[in-house]
């Protein structure tokens, strides 16, 4: 698939598990690749980009294993972003299904 | 593990540029995501694949990073220096008649290119030929001291030496130069060139203090002050061993034959290194050889020292990967000396300076 159209859906799904719950960096790692077939180490750098765009905001919190973590918390900018992303990508497969005739609810 | 691949990230950061802030954050961040899946269960292995190289991290990361305003900045100065430098020789030319020493303003595009493209170290490197030869020219137009001046160049290979050498290595790697400077200046200044020559045994003097074992040390170092003294010591008192005064250096010789390393000056080689390590021994000497038999025989003590130039070339040349980049600041001191020298072409020859930033620009864009 084209690198760029996958990095576009890549961070549809991280903003989307990021609009559910406050995450630390490995949680999004692990939550997506649980999921998708995806690049890990992709992971992290756009998480950054998203933040550095103002879609995330972070805090760190402590916890019981040792250092403190960094969360991320989606913004409503970031939750604007989402619901545009959501619309086209939406759209986008309705028309996908259409063309190959699936039985896609839409 | 962890900290081999902060390190080097770190590294990668750095050589990237990117702001301290920037590099501070990530590696937290990188820290933490190694911790996490570490107690994930991930082997090191696994963790290096999830997290990446520090190479493609620097990749992926490049539009996140706080450097590219930086860089803009520098690249515009740059950019822009060639016209600046055009614009105020103009000025100085047609307002107050200062064509002459006025076309040193265009030294600014190589010089403010080196300082802004290049780590600190090794811009005050590369820096070096120039400052030489302002100097040089300085202490010739000046002085009249065109036949010690060059002396100034030996500055080029001392200073890498101070600033890339480890702090234990620099006595004996800064020795060689120590040794013919002092040589020149007693031996033009003082017409002392007779005794002054014994100022070489430091080299081997100072070599042989990095040898561990104390004894071999002691009886070396002994031999050398004895056959030196005895050298002095004949030639004061006018003996009538004056011939023979020479014999007592086989003193040293024999100590260095009997522990059987003669060769220690390049004992941290091994292989194809040590080949190329005498390599650039024999150039050095060939240089030598060749500066001293132009100044004799032609009284060439004003251009001859441009064959110290190939030194720090063939070095180049010979332990870098080939780059004309590197290079390129020896050839066009040769350019805008020979030509300025020869041809009386001072004037323009200072173009050849020029060249500095076309190859780097032609070689890296």
């Amino acid at each position: 698939m084209n690198t760029q159209f996958k990095k576009g859906i890549l961070e549809m799904c991280i903003l989307s598990i990021i609009s559910k719950k406050d995450m630390y960096g490995f949680e999004v790692i692990d939550k997506l690749s649980s999921e998708i077939d995806v690049n890990e180490n992709t992971v992290y750098p756009i998480l950054r980009r998203l933040t550095s765009q103002g879609l995330f905001d972070t805090y760190v919190e402590q916890t019981n294993i040792g250092a403190p973590r960094k969360y991320y918390q989606i913004t409503t900018l970031g939750i604007e972003k989402l619901q545009s992303y959501e619309i086209e990508w939406r759209s986008f497969l309705s028309g996908v299904f259409k063309i190959l005739g699936g039985n896609h609810e839409n | 593990m962890k900290t081999d691949f902060l390190n080097k990230l770190k590294e990668k950061l750095v050589e990237y540029k990117a702001s301290n802030k920037d590099i501070d954050e990530i590696l937290s961040d990188y820290d933490q995501l190694y911790d996490d899946a570490l107690n994930s269960g991930k082997t090191e292995e696994e963790i290096l694949r999830v997290l990446g190289s520090p190479e493609s991290i620097i990749y992926d990361l490049r539009d996140t990073l706080q450097t590219k305003k930086e860089r803009n900045i520098k690249n515009k100065i740059i950019s822009v220096m060639p016209f600046l430098s055009l614009i105020i020789f103009f000025i100085l030319g047609f307002y107050k008649d200062l064509w002459h020493p006025g076309w040193l303003v265009f030294l600014s595009i190589p010089v403010s290119a080196i300082l802004l493209q290049t780590r600190l170290k090794e811009g005050i490197i590369s820096l070096m030929p120039f400052i030489s030869v302002i100097a040089f020219l300085i202490l010739g137009w000046g002085w009249g001291l065109w036949n010690v001046g060059w002396l100034v160049f030996l500055s080029i290979p001392i200073v890498a030496i101070l600033l890339k050498t480890s702090i234990k290595k620099v006595p004996v790697a800064i020795s060689p130069f120590v040794a013919v400077i002092t040589f020149f200046i007693l031996g033009f200044f003082y017409n002392l060139w007779d005794p002054a020559w014994l100022i070489f045994f430091i080299i081997p003097m100072i070599g042989i203090l990095y040898s561990k074992n104390i004894v071999k040390i002691i009886i070396f170092e002994l031999a050398f002050i004895i056959a030196i003294g005895y050298y002095l010591y004949t030639g004061y008192i006018g003996s009538s061993l004056i011939h023979g005064r020479f014999l007592m250096f086989l003193l040293p010789l024999a100590v260095g034959l009997l522990y059987g390393d003669i060769k220690f000056m390049y004992g941290d080689f091994k292989g194809p290194q040590k080949k190329k390590a005498i390599t650039m021994f024999l150039i050095s000497l060939i240089a030598l050889a060749i500066f001293i038999a132009l100044g004799v025989f032609l009284d060439g003590w004003q251009w001859a020292w441009q064959v110290f130039l190939f030194i720090p070339m063939a070095a180049i040349l010979l332990f870098d990967r080939f780059r004309l980049t590197a290079i390129m600041p020896f050839i066009a001191v040769i350019l805008f000396f020979s030509l300025g020298y020869f041809f009386h072409l001072f004037n323009i020859s200072w173009l050849a300076f020029l060249l500095i930033p076309i190859t780097a620009i032609i070689e890296n864009a």
